[in-house]
């Protein structure tokens, strides 16, 4: 398993916890042996922009850069931001994908001015990244957090999901260790909540489509 | 990763950001002395320096700016401690002029300068090249591609600074900093801090006239001795694979590179730079001698290429060069796997291995109408206030808007499109000065406090001694926002939360001479805007001081005293859709809702700065409770 690639392309908006998502991952790989490397986005990254973070997993991975038709999944913490970077994505690629929309400014600003203008939602990204790829699980990470405890562990639930992936090469005990290690103390229980509940939520979505692993799909608790 | 891994003993491993990784490399040499300004691509340097200073025994200080910080390395170097500053490119530029002087004088103790470019100016004004910045002062240069070389590379630099007594840049690109990886903990073998006596005999670092002309002889010498070293170092990567066709590379393209042989599967032979001056000129002629063609793999500018080319010359006149100047590669924005491995399948003729320009095209197809989503001003940034209120103050009067470098820098993209001059730190002072000579508007300056305190009091200076017709508005949210939030010289605190002296901007410009100052908060967005009117319409200089904590800085400081964050809502019964909150505001947190047309906030983003509410001419925004 340690020789395995995968690749994955992580988006969403500035303030959604991205960073956080790839320590987690980054640190369950020094833990199990494994090799890891990533291109970040800091600097402009919490202004509410749209921010990326490419996470490559493997022993002769060299760029911190995906190639374009690259990654074997795109996890997106925001609906909008799957497509904005859909080109990474090879054929047949997985994209996990938050439901949740945050309305660009610009797109708002907008609607001010045209009435018959509405907002481009989950939906119609969907039925385009459908165009490219049949293997797209929606995930209410934010109504799942909320469940867990704490609307802020949106990303940990989506690292949840896409942590059931087969393709995913990292053991669940070292990521799990990763989020105790890589979060406040207050925080932990809440965040291994968010990521447990995570994974369950795959088992009605992702693993439908996807080869998931061994154990999903687990029974809802 | 965290803090704790950095500081963590040896040996071991940990995933770490490449920042984190310089910092590990300068506490395994036992750095001393630490100075920076914040700049992206090196800021976690910073803040990594700075949260673990309580750890450790090193001096640390936010400087002023990075000429101050490298001076303040260069005066502790020159003692004999180990000191490390880093300084994004354009940081570069303001203590570049200290930097050419130090490499004449040299240092005692070990200095590391680390240098970062920002290719495809993420969060920089310009794509600088700094390269020119080593062979131009005659300062050694080494360029890692990942944490574990800049790690290694940090502690070899300490080495050959105190070997030659030299500073030595380590120059990195965005790429290579924010790239983060798994990394070899070394034992960390630090001694007490001690002060030392001054060893040097009178005039040792000074330089002028005959000085200077003394200093120059003893460092070509000294450069002559460093190049013969890097001519068998094992920073240089040689691997010849008995292909005929060859690469010269370093950092961010090395990584590329390898990428794209992966892609196209081919085996070339590979020539990685690490020190990139001086550059090891026998070593590069050995491997281009024997070789048919040579891709040059770098970014920005051929400056690896425009070596190559004169090496080529007497090594191996009939090799063809391929790179920036064949145009097999752009010295504009940066490189890419795709980018590389499109660029050696053209120069070798190999079919497309990946069909790119298709995916594109597909990819654009399917965001047609995905609306952009430029960086902006945050949920309850102070900076919207104002600039809304400063509009509304200057309604009617023609101005032009000379702005400076900070998040208040967005204020001219869309959708607010605020703006009209940007050029470099302290830049918007110089240019209203110029302005005021010569454009029939108002002229009005605006700059932020951290940037006042780097770069802005000399124009400050400058426009008050001419009397100049200018108004200035200074954006003080208490911090350097725009980098983390780092205490400035108006904090009570420096690095690590140390007590630090705190500068009141109204005293120093009062002192300075100016006493027509308006203080005004940007919450209290109406009650600004007739202050802010009075003052853009007496004349200049005069200042108007928006003062309020930067949002996110707020909220840290709250959640540290465990008070909950409030958010707004919308009352739909009240709403009457003059979308008076949206225009000219712009706030992540309102959106419209498609059903009815009126306005909504997302609660998770909302910060309750309560400035839309303030706007609301019906009174329709309230505070959010029981949910």
């Amino acid at each position: 398993m340690a020789d395995k690639e995968f690749s994955v392309y992580m988006c969403g908006v500035g303030g959604q916890g991205l960073v956080l998502l790839s320590n987690v991952i980054g640190s369950a790989c020094a833990l199990s042996g494994m090799r890891a490397i990533t291109g970040e986005q800091h600097g402009l990254s919490q202004r509410s922009g749209s921010i990326n973070i490419h996470m490559r997993i493997g022993k002769d991975v060299r760029s911190p850069l995906i190639p374009i038709g690259g990654a074997d999944a795109i996890l997106a913490l925001e609906a909008l931001e799957a497509l904005r970077y859909v080109e990474y994505l090879r054929p047949g690629g997985v994209v996990v994908m938050n439901s949740r929309v945050q309305h660009p400014i610009i797109e708002t600003g907008e609607h001010v001015k045209d009435k018959s203008a509405r907002y481009m939602d989950a939906e119609v990204v969907k039925t385009r990244l459908l165009q490219v790829t049949d293997k797209i699980a929606t995930i209410d990470a934010l109504g799942i957090a909320r469940k867990a405890g704490n609307a802020l562990t949106e990303n940990v639930v989506m690292l949840g999901a896409m942590s059931t992936l087969d393709a995913f090469p990292v053991p669940d005990d070292a990521v799990e260790q990763a989020i105790k290690d890589g979060v406040p103390k207050k925080a932990v229980e809440v965040n291994l909540k968010a990521f447990k509940m995570g994974r369950q939520e795959a088992h009605g979505s992702l693993c439908n489509i996807v080869k998931c692993r061994k154990g999903f799909p687990e029974p809802m608790t | 990763m965290t803090a704790e891994d950095v500081a963590r003993d040896g040996p071991g491993k940990a995933f770490m950001l490449c920042n984190e990784a310089i910092v590990r490399g300068a506490l395994e040499s036992d750095v001393k002395v630490v100075s920076e300004y914040p700049g992206s691509p090196t800021t976690e340097i910073l803040d990594t320096f700075s949260e673990l200073s309580t750890m450790f025994d090193y001096k640390m200080e936010i400087a002023s700016n990075e000429k101050v910080a490298l001076e303040t390395c260069a005066g502790a170097s020159m003692v004999g401690l180990r000191t490390m500053t880093a300084m994004k490119s354009v940081g570069m530029n303001v203590a570049s002029d200290s930097f050419f002087s130090l490499s004449y004088t040299g240092i005692k103790g070990g200095m590391v300068i680390v240098m970062a470019d920002d290719p495809q100016a993420h969060s920089s004004q310009t794509e600088q090249d700094g390269r020119p910045f080593g062979p131009n002062a005659y300062v050694p240069m080494l360029e890692p591609s990942d944490p574990t070389e800049a790690k290694r590379m940090v502690k070899e630099a300490y080495l050959l600074s105190e070997k030659y007594g030299v500073p030595v840049l380590i120059r990195t690109t965005t790429r290579v900093n924010h790239q983060s990886g798994v990394v070899q903990l070394d034992k960390l073998d630090r001694k007490p801090f001690a002060k030392l006596p001054w060893p040097h005999p009178p005039g040792r670092f000074c330089t002028v006239a005959e000085a200077a002309r003394n200093f120059k002889k003893a460092l070509l010498e000294r450069q002559r001795k460093i190049q013969e070293e890097f001519e068998y170092s094992d920073m240089n990567l040689v691997k010849d694979t008995g292909s005929e066709i060859g690469i010269v590379t370093s950092g961010a393209g090395y990584n590329y590179t390898v990428e794209a042989t992966r892609i196209l599967g081919i085996d070339p032979s590979i020539l990685k730079l690490g020190t990139t001056y001086p550059l090891p000129r026998k070593l590069i002629g050995d491997f281009i001698k024997k070789k048919r063609a040579v891709i040059v793999v770098e970014e920005l500018q051929p400056y690896l290429e425009l070596h190559v080319t004169a090496i080529a010359k007497d090594a191996n006149p009939e090799l063809k060069i391929f790179g920036k100047w064949t145009g097999n590669l752009s010295e504009a924005l940066e490189l890419s796997p795709d980018i590389v491995a499109t660029a050696l399948a053209g120069v070798l003729g190999l079919g497309k291995p990946v069909d790119y320009e298709s995916i594109i095209a597909k990819a654009n197809t399917l965001k047609t109408g995905l609306p952009d989503r430029w960086p902006t001003f945050c949920p309850g940034c102070p900076h919207r206030a104002t600039l809304y209120a400063l509009r509304q103050a200057t309604k009617g009067m023609k101005h032009i808007l000379a702005t400076d470098i900070g998040c208040y820098s967005m204020s001219f993209l869309d959708p607010i499109n605020y703006g009209d001059t940007l050029l470099s730190m302290g830049a918007s002072l110089g240019v209203a000065a110029g302005l005021q000579y010569a454009a029939q508007e108002k002229i009005v300056a605006m700059i932020g406090d951290s940037t006042f305190w780097h770069a802005g009091l000399p124009g400050m200076v400058n426009a008050i001694h001419h009397n100049d017709d200018i108004t200035l508005v200074i954006l003080d949210n208490e911090v350097t926002a725009m980098t983390g939030q780092q205490p400035d010289p108006g904090r009570d605190y420096n690095a690590g939360g140390q007590p630090a002296k705190p500068l009141v901007l109204e005293d120093v410009i009062k002192a300075m001479g100016v006493s027509d100052i308006t203080i005004v908060d940007p919450y209290q967005v109406k009650a600004a805007v007739e202050p802010m009117k009075a003052a853009l319409s007496r004349k200049g200089p005069n200042v108007i001081i928006s003062r309020r904590a930067c949002a996110l800085y707020a909220d840290r400081n709250k959640r540290r005293r465990g008070e909950a964050i409030q958010s707004n809502k919308v009352d739909k019964e009240v709403c009457k859709k003059p979308y008076t909150c949206i225009r000219n505001f712009h706030c992540p947190a309102i959106s419209i809702d498609d059903n009815d047309r009126k306005a909504v906030i997302t609660k998770e983003l909302c910060d309750r700065c309560d400035v839309c509410a303030k706007l609301c001419p019906f009174g329709s925004i309230k505070l959010r409770e029981g949910e």
